[in-house]
């Protein structure tokens, strides 16, 4: 008996020496730094003499997989964010309008079929190359041939008129064609090939010094950029988790560091938390049609949800002030819309937060309560399960949330996570926990626009109107008339997707991205971050300074 | 003062463990419904009077959190040593009485099933079985039995050999009637603490693979999933996360490892006059 006791003891001793053990592996790639060869160029905690060098902690899902091409997602990705290596013919400004990059002109045709861009002529590749419209036309026609994180069936071609015109030629309307340009690195057509991820060649701020693996990326500064000078001489992006950023963070490390809502009661001696608003917002579809199946026998409909009246009372009986203070702490603001802020929201959008409305709609259609303080009619529970992704607190949060806010109301929630294998095949009939926000109105066409002969893509909902106006939107000849258009397509008068209209998605938040910074490190002015907490932050990283 | 019998000792060790063993799967069983009640005007608290083992980041309970957890895994555990005990017992018995191809297959299945990792092979299974409650079910009872299976094969192996097996085969029983008849009674004390001894190793599989995230979906209360959840705060300094549902779970194990061996000591004759 004694001799179990004693090893059990050292059973749980062993145990937590592997813990520590795993703890420190973490930190090691900074560590490591400071020993190997790289001592010289790696990161170094900037202190005295380090004054144009940053390091910034990530998320390890922010590593790009397939590297830096374009094709394969970087900057063009499922996050959207500048691709720093490369240059894009137009940017996003602060407000999210367009502004150039490369291009110093772009036209549209009548019909809205060709867009006619000039570009610099006085631009190089780092390796010494000319940028010309043929790597332009090079390019997107490489991406719409490759691309399966973005689409670009819009397109049906580019071409080359002479060194610095390209035209693209469209396969259909695409009115917010500017977006997509802001979003795609120009590769070399003379140095692009399968590894070109591994060793991009670009004409952007930075070019790639070193990549180590699961660990970090040390960009430097482009010598020969064309545009405004870069303070930042050399970035290094290291990849951790949540604790072992902010581990870093308090171990002085790293000088930005990401981190989350969670952590918000802490302090870190010598930093500050900054916080960026963002349209990375989290809500829930309501399936609006009646349960039944689809062509192929799918599951898809609820019978609950697809009462409008319901959906309705849940939008303004969900009180998202109260769900910003419980979940993430305050950091937040509330959401009306998948793109509030945009140049395209309709603030129509907005609700205000009334219990007891909310309740009186649910009666007049026929919602009672029984006697379990659920409602029901015809024999239907007012009851819904609200799946979230299983990987994510926060989403996990924001269901439990949902839960206990809409008990008041005599709708029963139960939660239930789930993995991505399962979850959009399910939304179909459940309501599911999504987070969206882009820079570019497509994203409402996606949610809400129907697929041909079907419902829309993520949630069964259709109507002809909203389908026109997002037709018109991508139709329309500039982007001023298109913005209008897309407001339309939320709200307009008669019809929409806001609370008076059908309402088939409930927005909550938009949460807010959150780091560490080091007190005397000045970031500069964000735009509105997408969703993805990751590259956006060092979209301007080259005008970031140490005071 | 007079020196307790070890024996009486044993027992009473023996009762308590049952007991609050038992305990805690009652206790877990009462307040499931309460251990999915999230509250958000209590979160982060620390362990105070009301809630002994803290609130997490949703406001939950973790002390009636653990217990359901805790009750669930004991459930599953009673289930998969279940299984597995009979399992063994049956392939035991008929490795070793039916003759030399039926002893050289189960030997061989026990071998193969051995060989491959046990956590490797659990969640092999429960992926297969579709994941969730069922999945960790199905793999936590289908992987425990290859022990205690060799060890009651080598006990039947032994007693074949025993005069009084000899006799009753001279007498004309079948070989179904000697095991059951002559066999099974005497393998019984073996069969009971193995039994028992298997419950450590199947609650200690389900925390694994539900801390893993094969299992369970995050909102359920599972000993894994609670103790998978903490290790994110623990940076922050939430240190009762995971120290309280971890140390039930150590207490749980060592429970029933006391309760099988006092068994073993009380029904062991080598051993019983402790």
């Amino acid at each position: 008996m004694k001799s179990r006791w004693i090893s059990f003891i050292i059973a749980t001793f062993m145990c937590i020496s592997l813990l520590s053990a795993c703890g420190s592996k973490k930190e090691a790639p900074l560590g490591d730094d400071h020993t190997s060869q790289q001592t010289e160029q790696a990161a170094e905690p900037s202190g005295e003499g380090a004054k144009d060098s940053v390091i910034v902690a990530m998320g390890p899902n922010s590593e790009p997989e397939a590297g830096f091409d374009p094709a394969y997602g970087w900057g063009a990705g499922e996050h959207v964010h500048e691709p720093l290596i490369q240059s894009t013919l137009t940017i996003t400004k602060p407000d999210l309008s367009i502004g150039y990059d490369l291009a110093t002109d772009m036209q549209v045709s009548e019909d809205g079929m060709t867009w006619t861009v000039t570009i610099r002529d006085d631009v190089t590749f780092t390796d010494g190359e000319a940028l010309t419209a043929s790597d332009v036309a090079f390019t997107y026609n490489t991406v719409k041939e490759v691309s399966s994180v973005n689409d670009f069936t819009m397109l049906k071609e580019a071409v080359a008129v002479d060194d610095t015109t390209v035209e693209f030629h469209m396969a259909q309307a695409y009115s917010i064609w500017p977006y997509t340009m802001a979003i795609v690195g120009i590769v070399p057509e003379h140095a692009y090939g399968p590894d070109y991820g591994q060793q991009p060649i670009g004409s952007g701020r930075y070019v790639m010094k070193q990549w180590d693996k699961g660990q970090q990326i040390i960009f430097e500064a482009n010598p020969d950029y064309y545009g405004e000078e870069i303070q930042m001489k050399r970035v290094t992006v290291v990849f951790m988790e949540e604790d072992a950023a902010f581990a870093a963070a308090r171990a002085g490390q790293v000088d930005l560091a990401y981190t989350a809502a969670a952590y918000t009661d802490q302090t870190i001696e010598g930093y500050e938390l900054l916080s960026f608003e963002t349209v990375d917002n989290r809500g829930f579809n309501l399936p609006a049609v009646p349960a039944g199946t689809d062509a192929d026998g799918n599951i898809l409909g609820n019978d609950f949800t697809s009462d409008l009246q319901v959906r309705r009372a849940i939008n303004i009986g969900l009180d998202r002030e109260e769900m910003l203070t419980n979940v993430v702490n305050g950091y937040g603001t509330p959401a009306y819309s998948v793109c509030d802020k945009m140049p395209w929201y309709n603030s129509v959008a907005e609700v205000e937060y009334n219990l007891e409305e909310a309740k009186a709609i649910l009666e007049e259609a026929g919602w009672v309560l029984g006697s379990d303080g659920i409602r029901e009619k015809n024999g239907v529970r007012a009851a819904f399960n609200l799946l979230y992704p299983a990987s994510d607190s926060l989403r996990q949060a924001l269901a439990a949330d949902t839960q206990n806010q809409l008990k008041e109301l005599g709708i029963e929630v139960t939660i239930e996570g789930v993995g991505w294998d399962t979850a959009y095949d399910r939304a179909q009939a459940e309501p599911l926990m999504w987070g969206w926000g882009a820079h570019s109105p497509m994203e409402l066409y996606n949610i809400y626009h129907t697929l041909e002969g079907e419902t829309a893509g993520y949630s069964p909902y259709s109507n002809e109107m909203v389908d026109k106006y997002m037709d018109d939107a991508l139709a329309a000849g500039d982007l001023e008339t298109s913005y209008e258009l897309w407001q339309k397509a939320q709200w307009d008068g008669t019809t929409g997707i806001t609370q008076e209209g059908d309402i088939p998605w409930i927005w909550l938040v938009n949460i807010d991205h959150l780091y560490w910074s080091r007190e005397n490190l000045r970031v500069a002015e964000q735009k509105l971050h997408p969703h993805g907490h990751g590259w956006s932050i060092v979209n301007n990283v080259d005008q970031w300074t140490w005071q | 003062m007079r020196k307790i019998n070890g024996r009486v000792r044993t027992a009473f060790l023996f009762g308590m463990a049952v007991l609050f063993l038992a305990l805690i799967t009652i206790g877990g069983q009462v307040f499931a419904e309460e251990a999915v009640v999230t509250d958000f005007s209590r979160k982060n608290l620390a362990p105070c009077e009301s809630y002994l083992f803290g609130t997490d980041w949703m406001g939950r309970d973790m002390f009636v959190r653990t217990l359901t957890g805790l009750s669930m895994s004991i459930r599953i555990g009673l289930l998969a040593a279940g299984v597995s005990a009979l399992l063994a017992l049956f392939l035991g018995i008929v490795s070793a009485t039916m003759g030399k191809a039926v002893d050289s297959i189960v030997t061989w299945i026990i071998d193969l099933v051995m060989g491959i990792p046990h956590i490797l092979l659990l969640i092999l299974i429960s992926y297969a079985c579709g994941k969730g409650f069922r999945g960790v079910v199905i793999g936590v009872s289908l992987t425990h039995w290859t022990s205690l299976a060799r060890l009651i094969r080598g006990e039947v192996l032994q007693l074949k050999e025993a005069a009084y097996i000899k006799v009753a085969r001279k007498l004309g029983l079948s070989p179904w009637q000697i095991a059951w008849k002559h066999m099974v009674p005497h393998l019984f004390p073996q069969f009971l603490v193995g039994l028992i001894l298997l419950f450590p190793h199947a609650i200690l599989h389900e925390a694994s693979i539900t801390f893993l995230g094969f299992g369970l979906s995050p909102e359920q209360p599972a000993i894994g999933v609670i103790l998978s959840e903490s290790m994110q705060y623990l940076a922050m300094g939430k240190w009762w996360l995971a120290l309280f549902p971890g140390l039930l779970l150590v207490l749980t194990v060592v429970l029933f490892d006391v309760a099988g061996e006092s068994l073993r000591k009380l029904l062991d004759p080598n051993s019983a006059h402790v």
